[in-house]
């Protein structure tokens, strides 16, 4: 087992990698920013090092740097979290370059699901569904005009090295695939420098549904059930659960050992996610993260597992602690993702915590690296905690959330709180009954 | 060479600690400066016992021979205790592994009492494997060099004071 580990992330999930640690025996380094000199994961962790100026391209993304820290500290392998590195093929072959363990899958893996177009062939050769569309890149206007008229509309243009909803252009008839097209190439040349599009059938009202897996290195996998992540604006996830209200055992356990018997095949190591968008009964393959997911903790909630231990493991060599026989889930569990933005707009709230309380009790977990006095950065995404409950069914975990969020106090910043609390008055949330455009929809209401 | 003897240092720091006692602190810490290039950083803290981390600056130097060893080193890998917040500190630029000498045997690149000019490489930070030669940001002279060969440092940590 590693002796020291370099934590490569900040906030919360630096913190939560820094509590796997402990629990393990490990000694944590933390990396910062000069703006994060105050931060808890730095003043947590048995070690520190600053890496640079607050921009997270010269510090959180300064490979160098990272290295550096590592090499001077005696860290022998580096978690990234997510986001920053966690899904940089480069930076994996780098630590791999320099004896360092990276804590997560191979630079070829990364590589083979970090492109779209061939994540999606790897991943229907393995046997995982996919939505019909264009095998590869399509070149010309004539093209995308024939292609989409075979899979029939509505259509979606996609920027092959796209991401975040940049580059995606809807045609919902033959009338507007010509604009559609031109579009999504000219702001995918814009956004990314690489102008290559694809096509696939657009799905009306999905659901995400993601299934989570682990990989041993070796050929074995297993899989954790999905999550349902719904809830999302702008493409950003705001609250999840698992298991999912629209997904019954039979479904889980099909689509879950299609996912673990893919991700076994081609000998995946650690945890991963499958994205799905799922739609009157069939999944189709949105793409996977090959790292650990903001919303880990509904599944270990569930699954009463650690993954960031269970990562750890794994990269040391170690075989995974549970077998699929093993894996039962139990109960229902959500997370709420509090952003330090202010409603309704959503605009950054940056500034000082002045009092932080915590929500408590039974199946109430609170991951936050905040604390009263703390200064929230303007540099870095807004999240600042998440809220995750668990209860044996799904309505006892509803009323567990609402008790959880009346306790919440963050003064001094705005928070995404509020909306919670709206959100768990709505007949949809209680019932389940929503898909991926739900929260625009009703965001758009209210306003 | 010192203008002051060493025992009077000690002096100093049992005094210090008899503070700390007395007062019933944990820590004490002190930054003095004698003179151009002579100074004291003393930290005294304690944990049940009393630990006495005495820490001087480098000796001054400048008309002595050239020493072949680098100056009193700073302790250990704790970063430097704040030294300087003397507006001719140069920071590091990047976090590494300082080198006071383009190679093992050379000289340094740089010694107390020394003028040196823009741009001239004062030292060397090593960040995964690559030597950074670093550069003196303004003309002026080497006041103190607060860090020893060999020493790890962070993003901004003070490398050393031009005046």
């Amino acid at each position: 087992m590693f002796k020291k580990v370099l934590i490569a992330n900040r906030g919360e999930i630096a913190l939560r990698i820094h509590r796997a640690c402990k629990e393990m025996g490990i000694q944590t380094v933390a990396i910062h920013s000069t703006a994060d000199s105050n931060a808890m994961h730095v003043r947590m962790a048995d070690e520190s090092v600053c890496i640079g100026p607050p921009p997270a391209a010269t510090s959180y993304l300064l490979m160098p740097a990272i290295i550096a820290a590592c090499e001077i500290t005696g860290a022998e392998a580096i978690h990234p979290g997510y986001g920053f590195l966690s899904e940089n093929a480069k930076f994996v072959q780098i630590c791999e370059d320099h004896g360092l363990t990276f804590i997560g899958p191979s630079s070829e893996h990364i590589r083979l699901m970090g492109d779209k177009i061939t994540a999606k062939e790897t991943m229907r050769t393995l046997g995982v569904p996919c939505v019909p569309g264009s095998d590869g890149a399509v070149p010309t206007l004539e093209e995308a005009r024939r292609i989409a008229g075979e899979i029939g509309y509505p259509v979606i243009v996609k920027a092959t090295a796209g991401g975040g909803g940049r580059g995606m252009k809807l045609a919902r008839s033959e009338a507007d695939i010509d604009g559609a097209f031109q579009t999504a190439r000219a702001e995918a040349k814009a956004a990314f420098g690489n102008d290559e599009v694809y096509l696939e059938k657009y799905l009306g009202a999905p659901r995400h549904i993601e299934v989570q897996i682990f990989g041993d290195g070796k050929g074995k996998a297993v899989h954790l059930g999905e999550r349902d992540c719904s809830l999302q604006r702008r493409h950003q996830k705001v609250m999840e659960e698992a298991p999912s209200p629209a997904i019954d055992a039979r479904t889980r356990v099909r689509i879950g050992r299609i996912c673990a018997d893919a991700v076994a095949k081609i000998g995946y190591a650690g945890a991963g996610t499958i994205e799905f968008l799922y739609e009157k009964g069939e999944f189709y393959f949105i793409e996977m993260n090959t790292r650990l997911q903001v919303e880990h903790p509904v599944t270990e909630a569930i699954y009463d597992v650690d993954l960031v231990q269970e990562q750890i493991r794994v990269a040391a060599g170690l075989p995974m602690s549970f077998s699929q026989a093993d894996l039962e889930p139990s109960g229902h569990a959500i997370e709420c993702r509090i952003n330090a933005e202010r409603l309704p707009q959503f605009q950054p709230s940056p500034g000082r915590v002045d009092t932080y309380y915590a929500p408590g009790g039974l199946g109430v977990r609170m991951d936050s690296a905040i604390y009263g006095g703390y200064v929230i950065p303007p540099y870095y995404d807004s999240l600042i905690g998440k809220l995750i409950v668990h209860a044996r069914t799904r309505p006892l975990a509803l009323a567990r959330l609402r008790r959880a969020l009346s306790e919440l106090v963050v003064d001094g910043v705005d928070t995404t709180t509020p909306l919670f609390d709206a959100l768990l008055d709505e007949p949809d949330i209680q019932k389940g009954d929503y898909n991926i455009h739900w929260l625009e929809k009703w965001l758009a209401e209210e306003r | 060479m010192s203008k002051r003897p060493q025992e009077s240092d000690i002096e100093f720091i049992k005094a210090l600690a008899e503070l700390l006692r007395a007062n019933d602190l944990t820590e004490i810490e002190v930054n003095r400066d004698y003179g151009d290039d002579d100074g004291l950083t003393v930290r005294v803290a304690r944990q049940g016992t009393v630990v006495a981390v005495p820490t001087h600056a480098p000796a001054p130097v400048a008309a002595a021979p050239a020493p072949a060893a680098s100056p009193a080193p700073v302790p250990g890998p704790a970063m430097p205790v704040d030294p300087a917040d003397d507006p001719g500190v140069v920071p590091s630029p990047m976090v590494g592994t300082v080198y006071l000498q383009p190679e093992p045997d050379a000289p340094p690149f740089v010694r107390v009492g020394d003028q040196v000019s823009e741009g001239q490489t004062i030292l060397i930070v090593e960040a995964m494997k690559t030597m950074n030669q670093i550069a003196a940001p303004r003309a002026g002279r080497v006041k103190r060099i607060l860090v020893a060969d060999g020493q790890p440092v962070e993003f901004g940590a003070p490398l050393l004071i031009l005046e």
